[in-house]
């Protein structure tokens, strides 16, 4: 990586930092005008800016608004970046649908998980909000997915969590994915309870949730 | 006459504003939210519930008489304000009603200015309401507290615009959010005051994103603060007690009671910068009562009844060693699709492990 690029690139994740789309913008069109890799691009530059920001949202630092900003700036860098990307610069990426489960329609914290997932490396199917547990299942197999992130607000939709456990089970494909659930109301004891492979509290620590099975399971996933 | 309940030496009346004044009473109150829940005691629907006054007049009181908790709260969604003011909802027939947000009545920043003042005794969902609290307040407002409740401004907003379109707008279109959130406080006001003539005891107030999990202190002030201080005044001219209810993480104490110097704060996790439920007790427990806190889907969905008779006493037993403030409540709604005999099982508790006044 030659000098000038890191400084595209630091100037790519500061322009995250800031909330600044347009610059992100602005320079994404640049990293392609000057033909250096995108993808070294999106993993210097834009993570390496997302990652920054979540920790500033940790630290109380930045809220949900400043969350939400730098976000909008980073998709608007990945749209430009991401047709760039040369094939075999790709590494093994984890695979991973999130969604919001049936009945619930709040997705603030879902987008929060797949942002920072995505950041840390995952392929993320997003299948939205109030999404049917039979589509989880089925999005899951189709896109041969290792992980299935459900997400709820609501006391009422909870049990579309349960429902989707109880599908893998019946359809014998249970040991073929992990299932990980969050959101307000959810806790790891109802994820003991409904047998889920684990639960978060936040979109950081879903991430390294998801990390520690990827360590602890490897290749076996 | 009552055919479940046990003659207690003070009424639930009695026994919810002796608390909140500081007094002797016979056993701490005990409030799960049983709100929406309540369908299901008279048989009928959510969908069903939330739209029809008498329907959910009959459910309260019913529900009321089964479990026996302290006090009726009229959360009956989040979007009863937002609908009046011309928001889209969505009525699943067994879960709570939502906004359409596919189909917001504020699509773009530049919309705001179409939120007009309205009257909320006039209004289907607002009157409905206010009609409960009213045919509530015939039945049983002697015995039992009725707490009306009125969603913040902020969060009325939310709903009429979404939730991350409003948190964006925060940023880059402040003037046109105050502007909103200044006619939506006049209407508010006046629904509040609507529910107090109609019985209502005390009004609880939500400002949810005064929460350190979603937005900065400042940012929260900026947006809500004086706000909630005009509400909060105009309920208390108007002759009853202000009550705040919040299930977010990290409510800014501080902050609230600088805004709505409340009787009590209700809420589902410790205030901002208390580290746990003993730190929170110790800091706040001479200043505000807490209203609180069990999971609601813990207590509705996960324990047994003898774990939540333990859940309730730990929380019972932190608040006495502290003297602190305390009605026990759930930290949020119980769930409407939750064990109804938990509900029960946390006043049990009160019966059982609450026989102590805040000194």
């Amino acid at each position: 990586m030659s000098l000038n690029n890191q400084e595209l690139f630091d100037k790519l994740a500061a322009s995250i930092v800031d909330m600044d789309e347009d610059l992100t913008i602005e320079l994404s069109n640049q990293v392609i005008a000057e033909g250096i890799d995108a993808y070294e691009a999106i993993v210097n530059g834009l993570t390496v800016g997302m990652n920054q920001a979540g920790k500033l949202f940790d630290e109380e630092e930045y809220f949900v608004p400043e969350l939400l900003m730098c976000s909008d700036a980073m998709y608007s860098g990945l749209n430009i970046l991401k047709p760039h990307i040369k094939i075999n610069s790709h590494e093994t990426r984890r695979k991973a649908v999130i969604g919001v489960i049936e009945g619930d329609t709040h997705d603030i914290g879902k987008n929060l998980v797949k942002i920072m997932l995505e950041t840390g490396g995952y392929d993320i199917v997003d299948l939205g909000r109030d999404v049917s547990p039979a589509t989880f299942v089925e999005r899951a197999k189709a896109e041969n997915a290792e992980f299935i992130f459900i997400s709820t607000l609501m006391t009422t939709t909870m049990e579309g969590m349960n429902e989707v456990v109880e599908i893998l089970v019946e359809e014998k494909i249970r040991e073929d994915y992990k299932v990980l659930i969050g959101g307000g109301p959810v806790s790891q004891s109802y994820a003991d309870k409904i047998g889920a492979d684990g639960y978060a509290e936040n979109a950081a620590e879903a991430v390294k949730l998801a990390n520690n099975i990827v360590a602890a399971y490897g290749n076996e996933l | 006459m009552s055919l479940i309940q046990r003659n207690e030496e003070l009424t639930s009346l009695e026994r919810v504003v002796l608390t909140l004044q500081r007094k002797e009473v016979d056993r701490i109150p005990a409030i799960p939210l049983v709100c929406g829940a309540s369908y299901r005691v008279t048989g009928s629907r959510y969908d069903k519930w939330s739209q029809d006054a008498e329907i959910a007049t009959q459910s309260l009181l019913a529900a009321q008489e089964l479990i026996g908790q302290d006090a009726f709260l009229l959360l009956v969604d989040l979007s009863v304000e937002a609908a009046d003011f011309g928001q889209e909802l969505i009525f699943p027939k067994f879960s709570t009603a939502y906004p359409d947000f596919n189909n917001q009545y504020i699509k773009t920043a530049g919309e705001y200015d179409k939120i007009k003042k309205i009257d909320p005794r006039e209004t289907k969902r607002m009157k409905q309401v206010v009609d409960t609290v009213r045919g509530l307040s015939e039945a049983k407002g002697n015995e039992v507290a009725i707490f009306g409740f009125v969603y913040g401004p902020l969060g009325v907003l939310s709903q009429i615009r979404g939730h991350k379109e409003l948190f964006v707008d925060l940023i880059k279109h402040p003037e046109e959010v105050l502007g909103a959130v200044d006619v939506i406080t006049d209407v508010l006001i006046e629904y509040a005051v609507a529910q107090i003539e109609a019985g209502a005891h005390s009004i609880v107030i939500d400002p949810l994103y005064s929460s350190g999990t979603v937005l900065r202190n400042t940012t929260w002030e900026k947006f809500e603060g004086p706000y909630l201080k005009r509400l909060a005044d105009a309920i208390r001219a108007a002759g009853s007690a202000v009550a705040i209810h919040n299930c977010g993480g990290g409510v800014y104490f501080e902050e609230v009671i600088k805004w709505s110097d409340p009787v009590a704060i209700s809420v589902a996790h410790p205030a901002h910068g208390a580290k746990d439920w003993e730190e929170h007790a110790k800091t706040w427990g001479d200043k505000i009562i807490t209203i609180g806190y069990s999971d609601p889907a813990e207590t509705g969905l996960v324990f047994t009844a003898d774990e939540v008779l333990e859940d309730v006493k730990r929380q019972l037993d932190l608040f006495k060693k502290h003297n602190a403030g305390f009605i026990l409540s759930s930290g949020c709604e119980f769930p409407p699709n939750g064990n109804l005999l938990n509900a029960a099982a946390m006043v049990e508790a009160s019966r059982r492990y609450g026989r102590w006044s805040i000194k």
